[in-house]
This record gives C-alpha cells, structure tokens and sequence, in this order.
C-alpha cells in the first residue's frame, strides 16, 4: 500500500513539469484562442471589444476565405492519399529486402524531412522557376513551352505546390511505415511463404493489416501537416498569389493577424480547429474496425 | 540500492531539466549596447568626437528627471551600428542617462508581447508597414505620442525649428502625419527613392536614352526585342513593388489630387482619368508582345532582379537600396544600375520617384517621454546625419543630407537621391489607414489582383470595378466610425 503511494507520487512528480509546460504553452494559449476569436482585437494590446460571434459572420461573407478553404481542400485531397500510398509502396519495396542499396534509398528518401521547409520551398521554385527550372526545360524539349509559369497561373499552382508537399512528406512516413513494417515478425512471413502467398498477398494480408495502427495514426499527422506546412511553402513559394489563387487557410490566417485582426484571425484558427478535430474523427472512424492485434 | 541510486539520479536530471526550462521564463534585462556590441573604431570614434563636444557639453544639456531610455530599434537594411554611436554619443552628452537598445530584425514579432502587456519603449524606429502590423496597429489604437511640438522647437545645433531642416512635404505625409489632421505622430528617418531601374552601361553602349514619357518606354519595346530581352519584369509574387509605378504615373496623369484620390480612397476615383491613365500602361504591359518578361509573375524578388541583371529584362522596379540588396547577385557582363525614375505621360513634364519615409514612433504610453524626444532631437543633428551615413549607409530626411554622407553610399543610390534633388519630381505616398477593425488590407487587396491582370485573366475594366466595390466598403467602414 505504502510503496504504490510512494510510486503515485513519484509518477506525480515526473508528469508535473510537463503537465505545467503542457497547459501554459498549450491548453492556456487555446483556450486564448477560443476567448481572442470572440473579441474585435487588435492584437496589440489596447483595446479589445468583445462582439461575440461577429467574426465569424464576416467569414461567412469573405471570399478569400473560401478561397483559402477551398485550396486548403484541395491541397488535403491531392495529397493525403498519394502520400501516404507512396510512403507504404515504398516502404514495402525498401523492407522487402529484395532492393540493392535499400538503405541508400532509405537515406535518400528520407532526406526531404530533414531539410527545412523553407529551403524545400526555395527549392522547388527553383525547380518550377520559368526561365530555368528543370520542369520548364523539360517541357521545352518536347516543344511544350508554357505561356504562363507554373506557379503564376491559377490553372497550375495548386497542382504545383501540392507535389512539392508530396515529395516533402512521402520519406517521413516512409520511414514510420518501415519501422512499423520491421517489427512485424519475419515469422508470419515465412509461414505465408510456405502456404504460397505471393508478395502482393503478403503486402495486402499481413503488411497493410499489421500496419493498421499506424497508419491510422500517420493519416491523422498528415491531416494535421497539410493544414500546418501548407502555410510555409505557400507563403515562400507564392506567398498567396498568382492574386489570391493559391491563399490556404493559415495565410489568410497569417495575413489578419499581421494586419492587426488578431480576432478575426483567430476566428479562423477557430474554425481550422474544428475542420482538423472532424477529420480526425472521421478518418478514425472510417479506419477504427479494422485493427489487428497479435 | 542500485534502482534507489538510479531513481535518485533520474529524479535529479528531472529536476534540473524542469528548472531550467523555467529559468527561460525569466525576463532578463537589456545590456546596455555600449557593453556588447562597441568595436574598438567605435570607441576610438567616440574618444576623437570626445573634444569636439566638450564646449557646449555642459551648458546644452538639459536635466532630465528619469535619465533611462528604452529604445527598440528594427535592425533592417541599415543595421544597429548607427543606433549603437548615436546612443553613445547621447550619453556623453547628457551625462547619467542611460540607453537600453533593443534590436532586431524581427522587432515588431519581439516587441509585440510587451506591446499587449502595456511595457513600451520610449521610442521605437519601425515603419508603418512592418509585417507584424506592431505599428498599424499603435496607430488604429490611437496609441502613439504627437510630436508636432518636437518638430516646432528648435534644433539641438541650429537656431531653426527642426521642421524646417526636413525636406519639404515630408512631414505632410501619411507616414509622420496618419490621421491626415496636420498633426505628426511619426518622425522621418531615413528615405529612400523608387521607381524604374536599367543597366546604364547597356543603354549607353547601344545609344538608348532611359525614356521620359511612356511613349519614349514602349517605344524601347522594339529595341529590347533586338537584343533578345523583354521591356520590364517586377517582383512577380510580391505585385506590391508595383506601388512604385502606380502612385508615380497617377501623379503624373493627375497631380497630387489623383495621389492623395488613390491612397485616401476618393469616391469615383477608379472610374477617374487618372485612374483610367494609369491602369492602361499596365494593360498594355500585359497585352504588348515581349513587354512582360515571361514568368515573371511566379517569381519572387531575388529571382525577379536577378533575371534584370542578367540582362533578361531592359527595366525592372525598384529602389535605392537595389544596388546593396543585390551585391553578391550574378550579373551580365559590364552591368551598371540606373535610375530612371518613372516616365511621365506627357512630353516635358518631370519623370517622377516614390519616395518612401521610413519612420520613428514614441509610444503614448512611453514611460520616459521627455528623454525620448530628446534623442530624437538628437538624431536630426549633423552629427546623426552624419553618423548615420558612416554607420547606416543610408540618408536621413533632412535637407542636404545626400551630400553630406556622400562617401557611405553606393554611387547609384546617391545618383538615386541626387536625381530627386535635382528636377525628377518627388511624390509620397502610403495608404491612408482603414477603419480599426476592418478586414480589408489594402495593400494586398490593391496590389495582388496585378497577378491576375498580368496573367490577361482580368481585365483593368473588372479590376477596376472591383476596386470601386473595395474603395466603397472601406469609406463606409471609416465613417461609420466617424472619420
């Protein structure tokens, strides 16, 4: 009895600091948000005048929001699943030891996750860049020259920056795929060998299953990440243009809280929590059943 | 024994680790600059000036009760160097204060916290246009202190009012006064001059006259197809660059009245000829055979000036600062920056420059006023014009400045500047504030749909129906609450 109090408090002891930090850098500043998006509010200090819901009802007459909301869509359609399929495709390849130099590979791929985003983003305008991008003098060889940029055409842009955040993000989860894949006993395999299994059976009824746990859990990070990262790469890459046609939901974010609407903009931090908090939830939902355990 | 001992340790590093997450927490104090940041030259500096101030030391300086100053400074382009000397210099004059400096590139993000907290500076050099809308926002909240009575007193080492060393119409800007009520609440600092920039040594190589109407620019179009280059280029992703072109051609097209029309959003003003004037060079920018530089709307500032320099482009927009922004930036053989300024509409009138003002604030709330209008007083003496060109590089607003800090400049800004003292005609310019509150950032609602008009998939008649619909909203957002 004595010794499991003595253990509570030393597990007391060891969570506080975290706990502290946790609720002052975290639940004390979202809850912030929550009261800040109720306020008309500089940001600045003076005066904040509370108008309840008012925000709100301006974003639902702002176009640019829904610009911002629709890019951001976009952005999570176009690049959730071939992300995350990639990453799988790959991370099979790489673990099935069939590969020369997979860890080269592995090395290679992976390499885009250290890198910051911003030095992504300057890359990939490089590579998009008009007069002497590679995709520019590539289409140039087979006569394709393109009227208007890649980046600074409506028609373009989007499709543009989301195969930046593929390639940006397909190695991380790669890489948790292929821990996650390394921990699944070799035994089963063997045992699917000797049945007959082919590797795609193998792939689809050992891997995929196996795996379930976390890619539910990696479905929900990239939810999270395109939302988040969208705004680094948008804002070096485009910074919102060509006009407004590239705006994802942080920017227009951004762009308030900097023009001193820190209410209204944390009216949209409001909303980009809710968007989040349902996606997870359906996507967990849709992905919950199937979970195996051995 | 062994799992007590290694518990203990565990506890220990725990510990350790906690406390020193939270040691962070606590505010540490400013040093003062002289401590960390002096290089050797600047003591020698000080010790040489050290004579030439002694006379006048004690019968000059004025008693102040609070003798410590706050000031924040937004290290910029022009650095800390200059705030560092001119901190020194203050505090060898008026002996026992004592400056705290606060600077740093990001200023507006640092100072932003103590701004909500009430804890301001006493005096704060960052412009209107900061990112972090630190100022914007001072200035919606009606939270700056009015120096119209600093401007009206006499100069530290003259005997004229400090308005009259300002060069003239400065202070009638929406930059030092932003209420537009003849009242200043922001004091000029350095200027700089923008418009059209082209290789010097190109033109004159090929016996090209930089154009003075926009005729004499279009009709360089034929020129730069020859040479395989396109008319002009702007900072693709970032249209606001294009304000330089803009408010110059609307001064040009209809004098002041069109500018202050523009930035003070007049009614009727986008259906007005100036309006109509100045939005058909950018269609025909953007509808005329090689007068666009293909890509330019994806790219971003450096990408932009450095394809200019490279000879990809005959003129790009710019400003003063170009030359020291872009030097390590790759170039064509023998490339030399010109400044053209902006060409006019007609035949004879002046090539106009935007000049911008960048500006220096002291809060309402500043806990040491007195001090801090001193030492702005201070930098309008010729020894802050002075050091400011040796340390800043840079010109201060103040009438002969230019000549006076001749050697600390780039030879084409002080031909820049130069061009603006003598006959291209100067023209000011920043938007009027919207409403407090309002959503609209009229810049970016201005200056980003240019993409679009670029692109021809606008056109300037729906731009400028839909800036009508803008301007409108605006007017209605600022009267409702009584301005």
């Amino acid at each position: 009895m004595k010794k499991s109090i003595r253990r509570n408090v030393f597990i007391a002891f060891c969570i506080l600091p975290s706990l502290l930090l946790f609720s002052l850098f975290i639940v004390y500043p979202a809850i912030n948000v929550f009261k800040t998006s109720l306020y008309q509010d500089s940001g600045l200090g003076n005066k904040a005048v509370f108008i309840g819901l008012e925000n709100f009802k301006t974003m639902i007459n702002d176009e640019v929001f829904y610009i911002a909301l629709k890019n951001t869509g976009f952005l999570a359609a176009t690049t959730i699943a071939p992300t995350l399929l990639i990453a799988l495709f790959f991370a099979a390849l790489l673990t099935s030891g069939k590969i020369k130099y997979s860890n080269f590979f592995r090395t290679v791929f992976f390499f885009p996750s250290i890198l910051s985003f911003v030095v992504i983003s300057i890359l990939w305008s490089f590579i998009y860049h008009p007069t002497m991008g590679i995709v520019d003098s590539f289409l140039g060889i087979f006569g394709m020259e393109l009227e208007l940029p890649l980046l600074g055409n409506k028609y373009t842009v989007m499709w543009a920056l989301a195969i930046t955040m593929i390639w940006q993000a397909a190695g991380y989860y790669m890489v948790m795929y292929m821990a996650g894949i390394d921990s699944i006993s070799r035994d089963i395999y063997e045992a699917a060998e000797i049945d007959g299994a082919s590797s795609f059976q193998q792939f689809w009824r050992i891997t995929v299953p196996l795996l379930w746990g976390i890619i539910r859990t990696t479905i929900i990070f990239i939810i999270n990440g395109v939302i988040t990262n969208s705004f680094t790469i948008v804002k070096v890459m485009t910074n919102g243009g060509p006009d407004r046609d590239s705006e994802v939901l942080l920017t227009f974010m951004y762009n308030h809280a900097v023009n001193a609407n820190m209410g209204y903009a944390m009216a949209v931090v409001v909303v980009v929590f809710i968007i989040s908090i349902i996606l997870s939830v359906i996507s967990n939902r849709l992905t919950g059943e199937q979970t195996v355990e051995i | 024994m062994k799992s007590k001992i290694i518990r203990i340790i565990a506890l220990m590093c725990m510990l350790t680790l906690a406390v020193s997450l939270f040691a962070g927490c606590a505010g540490k104090k400013e040093q003062p600059s002289s401590e960390d940041t002096n290089t050797a030259e600047d003591t020698k500096q000080v010790e040489e000036q050290k004579t030439d101030v002694q006379p006048e030391k004690e019968s000059d300086a004025k008693e102040f009760e609070n003798k410590e100053l706050d000031i924040a400074i937004f290290q910029g382009a022009y650095g800390r160097e200059f705030w560092d000397a001119l901190a020194e210099k203050f505090m060898e004059k008026y002996p026992g204060t004592k400056i705290n400096i606060t600077a740093n590139p990001k200023l507006g993000d640092m100072i932003k916290p103590k701004v909500v907290a009430g804890n301001l500076p006493d005096f704060i050099y960052l412009n209107v246009d900061d990112p972090s809308g630190v100022i914007k926002g001072l200035i919606k909240d009606n939270a700056l202190m009015e120096l119209t009575d600093v401007f009206n007193s006499k100069a530290l080492d003259k005997d004229v009012p400090i308005k009259d060393l300002i060069l003239p119409g400065f202070l009638e800007t929406v930059f030092c006064t932003p209420y537009g009520d003849g009242k200043i609440y922001g004091a000029p600092y350095n200027y700089g001059v923008m418009g059209l920039w082209y290789n010097k040594n190109y033109f004159d190589e090929k016996g090209y006259k930089p154009p003075k109407t926009w005729d004499e620019f279009f009709a360089l179009n034929e020129a730069a197809k020859k040479d395989g280059r396109a008319l002009f280029t702007y900072q693709g992703i970032y249209p606001g660059y294009l304000e330089e072109i803009m408010i110059p051609a609307l001064y040009s097209a209809g004098g002041q009245d069109a500018v202050d029309a523009f930035l003070g959003y007049g009614e009727g003003f986008w259906s007005s000829e100036a309006a109509k004037m100045t939005l058909e060079i950018f269609k025909k920018i953007a509808t005329t055979d090689n007068a666009l530089m293909k890509g330019t709307v994806a790219l971003n500032h450096t990408q932009a000036q450095t394809e200019f320099m490279q000879g990809k482009a005959m003129f790009c927009v710019n400003g003063s600062w170009f030359e020291g922004e872009m030097k390590d930036a790759p170039r064509e053989e023998g490339f030399e920056f010109g400044f053209a300024g902006v060409p006019a509409f007609k035949e004879g009138d002046p090539v106009v420059a935007l000049v911008g003002i960048e500006q220096m604030y002291i809060p309402a709330k500043a806990k040491n006023p007195e001090l801090a209008k001193e030492f702005l007083k201070f930098v309008y003496t010729d020894e802050g014009i002075r050091l400011n060109g040796e340390k800043a590089k840079a010109v201060l607003a103040v009438k002969g400045a230019v000549d006076a800090v001749k050697d600390y400049i780039t030879p084409s800004a002080y031909n820049c500047y130069k061009a603006v003292e003598s006959g291209m005609q100067p023209v000011v310019g920043s938007f009027k504030p919207v409403a407090s509150g309002s959503k609209i950032n009229i810049s970016d609602e201005v200056y980003k749909p240019f993409s679009s008009i670029m692109n021809r998939q606008m056109t300037v008649e729906e731009y400028a129906e839909k800036m009508e619909k803008i301007y409108k909203q605006v007017r209605e957002e600022l009267a409702a609450q009584g301005n």
